[in-house]
């Protein structure tokens, strides 16, 4: 309950974020709420976090060789796919099995999909558990 | 009794080490179903109990009940919940917003190492022994003979859901614009009648997890899935003894 | 023309007269509660059809999961009671035995209203009528427990409306054939319809031998309850002193009553501690719904309390001589198993399929409350029945039966 709470004050804060044009950061000056790709499939997960305090990584850990600072703005590109990551391009830079897990396995660690997007983002779906 | 207690205080914990190399096994057996349990649905060990998912062993060894017999296995690892296949599916097969014939069930994993959740593509299990095919007074769902297909007769259905409440599976609902129920059909209507090799989700898939086959071809990849001894494949809810045709794995 | 047309030496027209005289008896209270009970029948019609034009997504409370709502278990609560009177009546007028025959033809009367209140509710509840009237004909399913069922229950109604019409033209012998048939019918009809719940081997919470013996032990239950309620009611609305055949007739239905309550009771005990000591997958979490989550109260309260114990205490305190405590006793079983049925019904549905595989939404149980078209549509149910009943009194007389 605590966590689905949580998610749902994450999403609120970040709707609100990126309606006002915004981006929310914390401290430290990276956004605290999470990331949700929805190009080229729905729902894939990124958390600064994650990577800044348990990773311990830096702001040019990725900025702006990897990623741009503006967020989603990967997703963009035609390129940003799965084959890129293999290929060592995006996330795939250190999701090579070396620095840091494959982004060929455990899929749903980084997919949390339609469910975990419409959660986020507090949609109840239409079908769910209804007719 | 008072000779037996006394007996019995007398022996000696002979202690694990006195265990043999096969008691020792047995154990580890055990603990491969409880991971089965784990791993969401009991395992269905196809070295020794594959044939429970079929009408009799003799079937499962040299004929099957239908040709072709259609089948789906699902590598449920890769599945991400994109969801591209209930959008081709509720294209293809006209299901409306309210409905579903495929749907993604997902299954939180706060404890896991790798990953904390695991996603499930559901769908009509096309079953052998079909409790909806049973339970229907009309005849209006019923089993194709040809590719054991449960298929939907829309004009006999009376709507009185029975098949609804004896699906183990959720896989039926009542369509208000067919007025009758409405389920997966493998898409027999919509693509295979007209000569596609795979279901609208399965070739919408883009990481591969629905693998759409013949159980009854020796050289088609969902028997050899399901016929790899090192494979672990599972159905779910075996308890409620329908035998399905839709298969589970990872990897 | 009036002498060509005679029915038991009664021209049309005297039978007429007779009828209307009849009629015109009633109490000021008679003729309130009958125009109560039509406009109950009238609301529950014009629900029903409003839901079956406009469909039952929008006006019923059913789900994709909980397919089967309160107008089911109202079903199975009209036509279990009906198997009940059927049943109860047929020691007397089938099996021989002289104390029950005074509630003979009230009894068969009983089952054909209930009979017919299960099926006017069972229409509204169809999303497809026309289809059943047609395919349950031509596209038989033998293997379906529920095409089984309504064949049966369908064949029971024919013959107890012959059963009904011999008896008041005193063809005893046809009758007793009729009653005989339907005694069977009616059985096979229960156990079928316990078996479209009882056979679902996904349905853990339903599964097994239990709900047919259940099924058939509280449809005497319920029939014995519902001829003591019935008949003091009668005797109210007729007035004048009640027989002494028919308050011993009545005293043997209360016994009849006690003994089901206890094996009822013993049934639901054990059933509950099987579930607590096994806690077997599905089941247990529908039990503990009924023990302590959102069903206690319809259970201890409608299901134990009402039903069981309540009308146990008061049926012994009875003596089976206190008329007003055996009528309080009876209503309180006849409409608590409304509330048993239902518990059936629901909790067996609100467990989600995929609850044991641990997948959001489904570790908790799914919702389902009556919406106001199903709650008035189970009332004109009720008002059918309320509406034969009052009427039937009159027109035939308080269904008095001379010695044969």
């Amino acid at each position: 309950m605590k966590r689905i709470t949580l998610l749902i004050i994450t999403a609120l804060a970040a709707m609100l974020a990126f309606s006002a044009g915004l981006v929310a950061a914390s401290d430290d000056g990276y956004p605290d709420y999470d990331i949700i790709y929805t190009e080229p499939v729905v729902g894939v997960v990124f958390s600064h976090t994650f990577h800044v305090e348990e990773a311990g990584m830096d702001c040019d850990s990725c900025h702006d060789g990897v990623f741009e600072m503006e967020a989603q703005a990967a997703q963009a590109q035609p390129d940003y796919n799965m084959l890129a990551l293999s290929e060592g391009r995006y996330c795939g830079v250190c999701h090579d099995g070396d620095t840091a897990f494959d982004s060929n396995s455990r899929c749903a660690s980084c997919h949390i999909g339609v469910i975990g997007y419409n959660r986020a983002n507090g949609i109840e779906e239409a079908a769910h558990g209804g007719h | 009794m008072n000779k037996m207690k006394l007996k019995l205080d007398k022996l000696i914990n002979e202690g694990v080490e006195n265990l043999s190399v096969e008691e020792r096994r047995g154990f580890l057996k055990m603990g491969l179903v409880v991971t089965g349990v784990f791993a969401g649905g009991s395992l269905l060990s196809v070295t020794s109990n594959v044939d429970k998912a079929f009408a009799s062993a003799n079937q499962f060894a040299e004929k099957y009940p239908y040709k072709p017999h259609y089948s789906m296995i699902m590598h449920i690892d890769r599945c991400i919940d994109c969801e591209l296949c209930k959008a081709a599916c509720a294209e293809t097969n006209k299901v409306p917003n309210y409905g579903f014939r495929t749907q993604i069930l997902e299954r939180p994993i706060p404890d896991g190492i790798d990953q904390k959740r695991e996603f499930l593509p559901v769908l009509c299990n096309h079953c052998n022994v079909a409790q909806c095919t049973r339970v229907c007074p009309t005849k209006a769902t019923y089993k194709n003979q040809q590719n054991g297909i449960v298929m939907m007769d829309t004009s006999k259905c009376i709507g009185c859901l029975s098949c609804q409440l004896a699906c183990p599976y959720n896989a039926r609902y009542f369509n208000e614009e067919k007025w009758a129920v409405d389920k997966c059909n493998f898409c027999f209507d919509t693509r295979l009648s007209k000569g596609e090799k795979l279901t609208a989700c399965s070739d919408a898939c883009p990481a591969g997890v629905r693998v759409f086959g013949d159980l009854s071809n020796q050289r088609d990849r969902v028997y050899k899935e399901v016929h790899t001894v090192s494979r672990t494949v599972w159905v779910l809810r075996p308890e409620a003894g329908t035998k399905p045709n839709v298969f589970y794995t990872r990897g | 023309m009036a002498s060509s047309s005679r029915i038991s030496g009664m021209t049309l027209n005297a039978l007429e007269s007779a009828l209307v005289g009849r009629l015109k008896t009633g109490s000021n209270a008679y003729y309130l509660s009958l125009s109560i009970c039509a406009m109950l029948l009238f609301a529950g019609s014009v629900a029903g059809l409003q839901a079956t034009i406009g469909g039952h997504h929008v006006f019923y409370g059913v789900t994709r999961q909980v397919s089967w709502g309160v107008l089911i278990s109202t079903y199975i609560f009209f036509v279990v009671t009906s198997t009940g009177l059927c049943l109860v009546s047929s020691i007397g007028h089938i099996f021989g035995s002289k104390t029950f025959l005074p509630i003979a033809k009230r009894a068969c009367f009983l089952s054909i209203c209930t009979l017919l209140a299960g099926f006017f509710v069972i229409a509204a509840e169809i999303k497809v009528p026309i289809r059943m009237m047609v395919y349950n004909i031509i596209s038989p399913n033998l293997t379906s427990n529920i095409w089984w069922m309504g064949t049966l229950y369908g064949v029971a109604l024919g013959l107890m409306i012959v059963e009904f019409i011999c008896l008041q033209i005193n063809a005893h012998k046809v009758a007793i054939v009729a009653g005989f048939i339907t005694v069977i019918a009616e059985i096979a009809a229960n156990s079928n319809l316990a078996g479209v719940f009882g056979l679902l081997n996904g349905r853990e919470f339903w599964h097994g031998p239990y709900l047919p013996i259940f099924f058939i032990t509280s449809a005497v239950m319920v029939g014995s309850a519902a001829l003591i309620f019935f008949c003091i009611l009668a005797q109210k609305i007729n007035g004048g002193e009640m027989a002494p055949e028919m308050k011993t007739c009545l005293s043997a239905c209360r016994k009849v009553a006690i003994l089901m309550i206890c094996v009822i009771l013993f049934f639901t005990i054990w059933r509950t501690v099987s579930t607590l000591a096994g806690m077997p997958n599905g089941q247990y979490v529908g039990v503990m719904a009924m023990l302590t989550g959102d069903y206690a109260l319809s259970f201890w309260g409608g299901e134990i309390l009402m039903t069981l114990i309540a009308p146990l205490v008061l049926f012994i305190l009875s003596g089976g001589k206190r008329m007003r405590m055996m009528l309080v006793a009876s209503a309180l079983m006849v409409f608590g198993a409304f509330f048993m049925r239902y518990n059936m019904v629901i909790v067996g549905q609100v467990i989600p399929v995929y609850h044991d595989l641990g997948v959001t939404g489904s570790t908790e149980l799914l919702k389902y409350f009556p919406t106001l078209n199903e709650i008035v549509v189970v009332l004109g149910g009720f008002g059918l029945v309320g509406f034969l009943f009052l009427q039937g009194e009159k027109i035939f007389n308080g269904h008095k039966v001379e010695e044969h």
